[in-house]
C-alpha cells in the first residue's frame, strides 16, 4: 500500500516514515506545497496523510486537488493549530479523518489502517494474528475459532494492539484512544489495567496465549516475541 | 420609551400649557371687552330715554330693559351700576343683569331712569373658550403626531439602518461594512465613527485569533517531533531498564507540556470569546454522556455515584465549552474523591451540582479558581480546570459558586 506523506517539519516525516514503513507501508514524502503537488501529479497514493501547516501554500487547497485527481485515496489531515475551523473545514472538502499534534505513532498507524481497511485495499474485513481473529465489519473475535465476547472498551484496546503489533504502546496513547482525549489527564492509569488484566483473561479462557507484555511500566507490546 | 414616543409627550405638555395659559388669557380679555361695551350700551340707552322724555314727555316701559318712574320729592342722584338677578319667566331661571340707575330732573319733575341689560353668564363664557381651545388642541396634537411620525421615520431612517446593520455584527465577520446612504452630516459622522470601531474590533480579534493559533502550530510540532523520536526509541527491542525509566519521565514531561500549552490556549481563546456559534444544548444528554466516560475511574476508586439529573434540560451556549465545562467538574470531582467516597452530581433547569467527598481544605475557597493552585503540590494535575470553568461560567454570565458541607466539596453552577 502506498502513501505519501506530506509534512514541512522535516524530523518529524522522518519519524512517521520510519514507523509507517516498519508497519509495511510504501511511503513516499514531501516537505512543501510544491512538492506535494508534484508527486499528487504524478503518481497515485492510497493514503495520504497531509499536514495542513505548509510552507508555499494552504494545505486546504491541496484538499482540492487530491480530490480532482485521487477520488479513491484515503485522506488523512494532520493539524497543530487545533483549530476547529480548520478541521471542519478539511473535512467537509473531503478529508475522511483528522489528527492533531502532537500525536502518538501507534495512533496514526492505527487511522491509516482503519482507512485503509473502510476503503478494503486490503481486501479483507479480517485481522489475523496467531489463533486470535478479528472481524473488524461485526466487530466479533474469535480465539482458536471460538467466539469471545468483548465490551467496547476491551475490544477497541485489542484492536489498537493488533494493527500495532509488536510495537510498545504508552499508556498515554491507549488512554486517548480508547477514552479520548478529555479523559486522558486523569493521573493514574489504574483503569486501563484492569481491562488489559480482562483481556488476557478471556483470550486465556479460549487456550489464547498471552500476548501482552508489560514493558517497564511505560506500556505495553503485543507480540508473540 | 421611543424617540418619536419622547416628542410626542413633549408636544404634548407644552401644547397643553400654551393653550391652558392663552384660554385664561383670552377669557379675562373677552370679560373685560363685554363689560365695557356693555356699561357704554347701558349709558346710551339712559341718554335716549332722557332725551325721549324730554322730547315728548313719554315715559318708556320695558321691563326689565327700561323703567322709569316719576319720584317727586326727590333729590337728584348721580348714576348708580349695580349688578342683579331677575326672574326671567320663559326661561324658568335667575339672569344676571347690570342696572345703572339715577334719579334725574327733567322738565321741572324727578324721575328715577332704571336701564338694564343682560349680562354674559361667566360659565357659559368659560366653557365656550374651553371646548374651542380643547377642539383645536385635540386637532393640533393629532396633527403634529402624524407629521411627527412621518418626518422622524424619515429623518431617522439612516439610524435605524445603521442600528440593523450593527444587530448583525459579530467580531468573527472579517468582512463587516456599514450602509452609507444619507447625507445627514451627524449620521455620517457616526457610521464613520462606528465603521473605525467595529474594524478595530475585528482586527483585534483576528489578530488574537491568529496568535494563539499560531502560537498552538509553533509549540506542538517541536513537542510532535519529541514525543514521536521518545516513541521511536522505546521500540528498541534491546532497551535496558534504566533507559527506559529516562525516556519513561521524558515522555510524561512531554505530554504534561502539552496539555498544559493546550489548556493555556484554551484560557485564552474563551477570554478573547473565540468560541461564536451558540445552540441550545442539551445538558442532561451531555452530562450522562460525559459521566460514562468516567466510569472506568469510579469503579477503580470504588466511588459511589449518586446522580440526580432531570432529562431535557436545555442551555443556550457553545458546546465545546459546555463539554469542557462538565468534563472539568466532573474529572475533578473523581480526581479528587476520596477512594471509597460519594460522588453526587444534580442537574436541574437552574442549577448544576457537582460535589465529591474529601477532607476540608486548608486554604480560602476563593483560591481554588486561580490558574495553577493546586492543594498537594506534588500532585502530577495542572491546576487549571477550575480556571477554566471559571472562565466558561464568566462568559456565559453564570455563577459559580463553592460550599463544604457534611464532608463534601460541593460546586454549583447556576444558570
Amino acid at each position: 500500500m502506498k502513501i505519501l506523506i506530506i509534512e514541512d517539519e522535516q524530523e518529524l516525516l522522518a519519524t512517521m516514515k520510519n514507523y509507517l514503513e516498519s508497519e509495511g507501508f510504501l511511503c513516499e514524502t514531501a516537505l512543501s506545497y510544491f512538492e506535494a503537488e508534484d508527486s499528487l501529479s504524478a503518481y497515485n497514493y492510497d493514503i495520504i496523510v497531509l499536514d495542513l501547516t505548509l510552507p508555499g501554500g494552504n494545505g486546504l487547497d491541496l484538499i482540492k486537488i487530491i480530490r480532482d485527481r485521487n477520488k479513491q485515496a484515503g485522506l488523512l489531515i494532520v493539524s497543530a493549530k487545533n483549530s476547529l475551523d480548520d478541521k471542519i473545514k478539511g473535512l467537509d472538502m473531503g478529508a475522511d479523518d483528522y489528527i492533531s499534534k502532537p500525536f502518538h505513532l501507534a495512533e496514526l498507524n492505527s487511522r491509516i489502517k482503519s482507512l485503509a481497511r473502510r476503503r478494503h485495499f486490503d481486501g479483507t474485513n479480517e485481522l489475523l494474528f496467531n489463533e486470535i481473529k478479528i472481524n473488524v465489519d461485526s466487530n466479533e473475535v474469535s480465539v482458536n475459532g471460538e467466539k469471545i465476547d468483548l465490551t467496547r472498551k476491551e475490544y477497541e484496546i485489542l484492536l489498537y494492539f493488533m494493527v500495532n503489533r509488536d510495537k510498545l504502546i504508552t499508556r498515554e496513547s491507549i488512554a486517548e484512544h480508547v477514552w479520548g482525549n478529555d479523559i486522558s489527564y486523569a493521573d493514574n492509569f489504574d483503569f486501563i489495567y484492569s481491562h488489559i488484566k480482562n483481556l488476557r483473561k478471556k483470550i486465556g479462557q479460549k487456550h489464547g496465549r498471552n500476548y501482552l507484555h508489560n514493558i517497564y511500566g511505560m506500556g505495553y507490546k503485543f507480540s508473540d516475541r | 420609551m421611543r424617540l418619536l414616543k419622547k416628542t410626542s409627550r413633549t408636544y404634548f405638555f407644552i401644547s397643553a400649557l400654551a393653550f391652558i395659559v392663552s384660554g385664561v388669557v383670552i377669557y379675562f380679555v373677552l370679560s373685560f371687552i363685554f363689560e365695557e361695551q356693555l356699561n357704554e350700551k347701558l349709558m346710551s340707552d339712559r341718554m335716549s330715554v332722557i332725551s325721549n322724555i324730554e322730547k315728548d314727555g313719554s315715559v318708556p316701559h320695558f321691563y326689565p330693559f327700561v323703567e322709569v318712574q316719576e319720584v317727586p320729592g326727590q333729590t337728584e342722584q348721580p348714576v348708580i351700576s349695580i349688578d342683579t338677578l331677575i326672574f326671567d319667566v320663559n326661561e324658568e331661571e335667575n339672569i344676571p343683569f347690570r342696572q345703572i340707575s339715577s334719579v334725574v330732573p327733567i322738565k321741572g319733575h324727578m324721575y328715577l331712569v332704571v336701564v338694564r341689560d343682560t349680562l354674559l353668564e361667566k360659565g357659559d363664557l368659560l366653557m365656550t373658550i374651553i371646548i374651542a381651545i380643547g377642539v383645536v388642541f385635540v386637532l393640533l396634537n393629532i396633527g403634529l403626531y402624524f407629521i411627527n411620525k412621518r418626518l422622524s421615520l424619515k429623518l431617522w431612517q439612516p439610524f435605524y439602518n445603521t442600528l440593523d446593520n450593527l444587530k448583525g455584527f459579530s467580531q468573527d465577520m472579517p468582512d463587516f461594512k456599514l450602509q452609507h446612504e444619507t447625507k445627514i452630516d451627524e449620521f455620517i459622522e457616526l457610521n464613520k465613527t462606528l465603521e473605525n470601531l467595529t474594524s478595530k474590533v475585528i482586527s483585534d480579534y483576528q489578530s488574537l485569533k491568529r496568535f494563539t493559533e499560531d502560537a498552538s502550530h509553533e509549540i506542538q510540532t517541536p513537542l510532535a517531533v519529541i514525543q514521536s523520536k521518545l516513541e521511536t526509541m522505546m521500540q528498541y527491542p534491546d532497551l535496558k531498564k534504566d533507559q527506559a525509566e529516562l525516556i519513561k519521565s521524558a515522555y510524561s514531561s512531554v505530554q504534561r507540556i502539552s496539555k498544559l500549552t493546550q489548556t493555556l490556549l484554551l484560557l485564552a481563546k474563551i477570554a478573547n470569546d473565540q468560541f461564536p456559534e451558540k445552540r441550545a444544548i442539551n445538558l442532561s444528554e451531555l452530562l450522562e454522556e460525559k459521566v460514562k466516560l468516567f466510569e472506568d475511574h469510579i469503579n477503580v476508586k470504588s466511588l459511589f455515584l449518586k446522580k440526580e439529573i432531570e432529562p431535557n434540560c436545555f442551555l443556550k451556549t457553545n458546546f465545546l465549552l459546555a463539554e469542557s465545562m462538565v468534563i472539568n467538574l466532573v474529572g475533578n470531582a473523581v480526581k479528587h474523591c476520596i477512594t471509597r467516597g460519594i460522588i453526587s452530581i444534580k442537574l436541574n433547569k437552574n442549577n448544576l451540582e457537582i460535589s465529591n467527598s474529601g477532607v476540608p481544605f486548608p486554604v480560602p475557597s476563593s483560591k481554588l479558581f486561580e490558574r495553577f493552585f493546586k492543594i498537594n503540590k506534588s500532585s502530577e494535575s495542572l491546576g487549571l480546570g477550575l480556571s477554566i470553568v471559571k472562565e466558561i461560567c464568566t462568559l456565559n454570565r453564570w455563577k459559580i459558586n463553592y460550599v463544604y458541607e457534611d464532608g463534601q466539596h460541593k460546586f454549583i453552577v447556576g444558570f
